[in-house]
């Protein structure tokens, strides 16, 4: 490699490839290095990248980002395997982004001494979960089920791959999330899909073409800690105009039927067939000891009054728990888990998820308990 | 793992630390071989084996090819390394889609045959590594060069992790004696190979996968058939990515190469600023389109046996090219167009030999050209033909009423970045990335290259596997 040879010295210059010699052995490349001076370029840019992304970190953390674990498929992945790795005995909790949000473990632990694994998804149906654990011998503990009406009777599993990645997941990404867990994501602000690049460009006030309609996906909501527990960001509950953008993206679907319930009858056959997997699923896990528990965790608002209109609890929640056999929590059953506050209507702040943890947990304990005499 | 990752920053820092440590040169490639085979092990460790099959096969193939003296016993090895070879890509790669294909076929003739269900898990980069090695057995048959003198310098030209996955791919005699002399990186290549590693990632994780393959994504997993514009709009986007997925690759591997004290060749040369479709393939994927010149379309003939053996050789050697790149009929349909493209071409330039076109033409030819080889990318890129008609329908105004897809900002950003790129290639066209480089004050080089490697920060990229891992 002639590094004292610039293409600069023979203008015009374009080196020979393979396309130029046919039919002959090809020679070893030819790699010129341009004669400029690297030793400073290189140092004056890794100085400017420094200052770039000093500048990015503290633009975020002004705008009240702080550190947390990233939800990443990797992490869920870690934590899934613990059932494998000999904690198949405790409690697993699943579900949608309630779960994640109302549920916290810290207060769980506290309550009894045992901190159960968070494996909800947000945006996603539990559903292939459920059906994942239900092949899954080493799970013999019990199961915490959420049921948000407008995954679960869908069976909307935005984040469904999940399981296939878990199953799939090799060694060089097991240690990519090891790495980042060490030495990325406990330490940067910065570092979280709401704030990549290309969210933050498409999230500009640009004209609306006509005909589409503005993105609406769902904002930054929580914080998480390292083992999934999840809790709601600050911002949404202490700033008015965030916390009504994070409404208006449930809002605008409230003036439609929920994907695939067009019709009647396609609205009865999607809960019906929902309802027959978790039946399904549910009598495995029951073969084998485990004990299942559903939950409806809180919504309030204009959330709430749509889910009544469009997923009431008769057609919805009272057929799963008949059909299933199982027991279930429903939050308007019970005065100590109703009045909380649900800033964007969907879930729990911070301080409201634990005191509705220390409510609910002696209620689901209670129930599983008595599954078990 | 791929170069978009934690898991590679810190195994390159580690890899890079060893190569500088002072041991003997043996020892050095004894720790590059162990390196590469951790490289690949980390996708899949039992696919190592593959690999280890792939070079063992080659290797004394290649010996006993030199000791044969009878044709017919040279024929011979040469034809197991192949079959080897072939083989293994074969069942890995091509097995449920044969098996499909049979099955369709008997049942056009009324025999009902459902084939039994196999989960075959395509190993990466075997279509890379199975070519690379093959090379080395074909060019000993065609005395075009002698094998290697040791096992582990060939077992490190197989496995030599820059190239191992997707590619450049690499000859025998292009790397082999590479490793015959202690090679390490004096402190300028070193820097240069970094500012390489930058520039490739940023193609890949900013321009690919941040900005246009969700707008490619948006309009070819629609669902539906798409406006002019959309369909235009999506099809553009994914020339972009195509390219900057893949030349980010070589880009980035060159690079890692260079920071080791080893040259890799161009796999690309500014292809969007080709004029003719033979042009394209000197620009594009350029070590894939040679190797299937050398070790296909001149074995089938060339252009030595008249036209009707010359026309026949090219679309043989184009409908394998595109099945190379997956097992399906859009990838023959993809490698078939081009292949009656450079047909025609063929054709037109014998018809007017005598016409030299202006630089108005030129250009006219150029823009031409790109527009053929969007086509091309529909078959490419849809799942199904199903999917690539809906998107041509598009292109060419039939889906009337269709409801727009991209925004705003996915059409300004493709927009901007697309014609960046052919902006970019037709400045380069008759230039290497060198010597313009060589022309930059050195402030404004440090600024790219700082924004460069911001920008790979702050996308944020999710690791995603480069699009050639899948061939």
């Amino acid at each position: 490699m002639p590094s004292s040879t610039s293409s600069s010295d023979r203008p015009g210059f374009v080196r020979l490839t393979a396309s130029n010699r046919p039919g002959v052995a090809q020679p070893v490349p030819e790699r010129d290095i341009p004669a400029r001076p690297w030793r400073p370029i290189m140092l004056g840019a890794m100085g400017m990248f420094v200052l770039m992304m000093g500048g990015w970190e503290w633009y975020w953390r002004a705008n009240g980002a702080v550190p947390g674990y990233r939800n990443s498929d990797a992490e869920w992945a870690h934590e899934r395997r613990r059932i494998d790795h000999g904690e198949g005995a405790k409690t697993v909790l699943i579900g949608s982004s309630r779960v994640l949000f109302d549920i916290q473990l810290p207060v769980w632990e506290r309550i009894t001494g045992e901190r159960p694994i968070q494996l909800a998804l947000e945006g996603t149906s539990p559903m292939p979960i459920l059906e994942d654990l239900a092949d899954d011998p080493d799970l013999t503990g019990r199961l915490l089920v959420g049921v948000t009406p407008g995954l679960f009777f869908t069976g909307r599993a935005a984040r469904g791959s999940v399981v296939k990645y878990a199953h799939d997941e090799g060694p060089s990404q097991r240690i990519g999330n090891w790495l980042s867990r060490l030495l990325v994501e406990p330490h940067f602000a910065y570092y979280d899909p709401d704030f990549a690049l290309a969210t933050v460009i498409e999230r500009q006030d640009w004209p609306l073409r006509p005909g589409t309609r503005a993105a609406r996906n769902v904002r930054k909501l929580k914080i998480q800690d390292a083992d999934r527990n999840s809790y709601m960001w600050s911002k949404v509950e202490l700033d008015p105009d965030y916390r009504a953008l994070c409404r208006a993206v449930w809002a605008a679907n409230f003036n439609k039927p929920p994907p695939g319930m067009e019709t009647a009858a396609a609205k009865q056959k999607l809960i019906d067939d929902q309802i027959a997997r978790a039946v399904a699923a549910v009598t495995k896990l029951r073969a084998r000891g485990v004990r299942v528990v559903f939950v409806r965790l809180p919504s309030a608002g204009e959330l709430y009054a749509n889910e009544q209109k469009t997923l009431p609890r008769g057609e919805t929640w009272d057929l799963l728990l008949k059909r299933t056999g199982a027991p279930g929590i429903h939050f308007e059953d019970y005065p100590e888990l109703q009045g909380y506050n649900l800033p964007e209507w969907s879930h729990l702040s911070a301080s409201e998820a634990a005191r509705f943890t220390a409510a609910l947990v002696p209620i689901v304990d209670r129930m599983f308990r008595d599954r078990e005499r | 793992m791929v170069f978009n990752s934690l898991t590679f920053v810190v195994f390159f820092a580690c890899v890079l630390a060893l190569h500088a440590m002072p041991f003997p040169w043996p020892v050095k490639k004894v720790n590059l071989l162990v390196a590469s085979y951790l490289f690949y092990a980390a996708w899949n460790p039992p696919f190592v084996i593959l690999l280890w099959i792939s070079t063992v096969v080659d290797w004394y193939a290649a010996q006993a090819l030199v000791h044969a003296q009878r044709p017919a016993v040279r024929r011979a090895w040469m034809l197991l390394s192949v079959v080897a070879n072939l083989g293994m890509l074969s069942y890995f790669k091509y097995g449920t889609f044969l098996l499909d294909n049979f099955s369709s076929l008997l049942s056009v003739i009324g025999v009902s045959y459902q084939p039994p269900h196999f989960a075959i898990v395509l190993p990466v980069g075997i279509s890379f590594y199975t070519f690379a090695t093959m090379s080395y057995t074909l060019d000993v048959y065609l005395r075009r060069a002698a094998p290697a003198r040791n096992f582990l310098d060939y077992a490190l030209f197989v496995t030599f992790f820059p190239h191992l996955v997707a590619g450049p791919i690499m000859r025998p005699t292009e790397l082999v004696p590479q490793f015959a002399e202690p090679r390490r990186a004096t402190p300028d290549m070193l820097r240069f190979g970094l500012a390489l590693i930058t520039l490739g990632l940023f193609q890949k994780i900013v321009l690919a996968d941040s900005f246009l393959g969700p707008a490619a994504e948006a309009v070819f997993d629609h669902g539906k058939g798409p406006g002019v514009l959309d369909a235009w709009a999506g099809t553009l986007a994914f020339s972009g990515q195509i390219f900057c997925d893949f030349a980010g690759y070589s880009t980035t591997a060159i690079g890692v190469a260079m920071c080791l004290g080893f040259a890799m060749p161009d796999n690309f040369r500014f292809p969007y600023a080709a004029i003719g479709f033979s042009d394209f393939w000197r620009r594009w994927h350029i070590t894939l389109s040679a190797w299937l010149r050398d070790y296909l379309y001149i074995p089938l003939g060339g252009n030595r046996h008249g036209p009707a053996r010359t026309y026949v050789a090219l679309m043989v050697t184009m409908l394998l090219g595109g099945l190379w790149h997956g097992a399906s009929w859009t990838f023959v349909v993809w490698g078939g167009l081009h292949g009656v493209y450079l047909a025609v071409e063929r054709l037109l330039r014998s018809r007017f030999s005598g016409y030299r076109p202006g630089p108005w033409m030129l250009v006219v030819f150029g823009l031409l050209t790109y527009a053929l080889i969007d086509v091309t990318w529909v078959f490419f890129r849809a799942h199904s033909f199903g999917g690539a008609w809906l998107v041509l329908t598009g292109m060419f105004g039939a889906n009337a009423g269709a409801e727009p897809i991209l925004l705003t900002a996915d059409l300004t950003l493709v927009a901007l970045i697309v014609s960046g790129i052919v902006f970019a290639h037709w400045r380069m066209r008759a230039r290497t990335l060198e010597a313009m480089l060589a022309t930059v004050p050195a402030v404004a080089l440090a600024c790219v290259w700082a924004v460069m490697a911001f920008a790979i920060v702050i996308a944020q990229g999710a690791g995603n596997a480069f699009i050639y891992f899948q061939f």
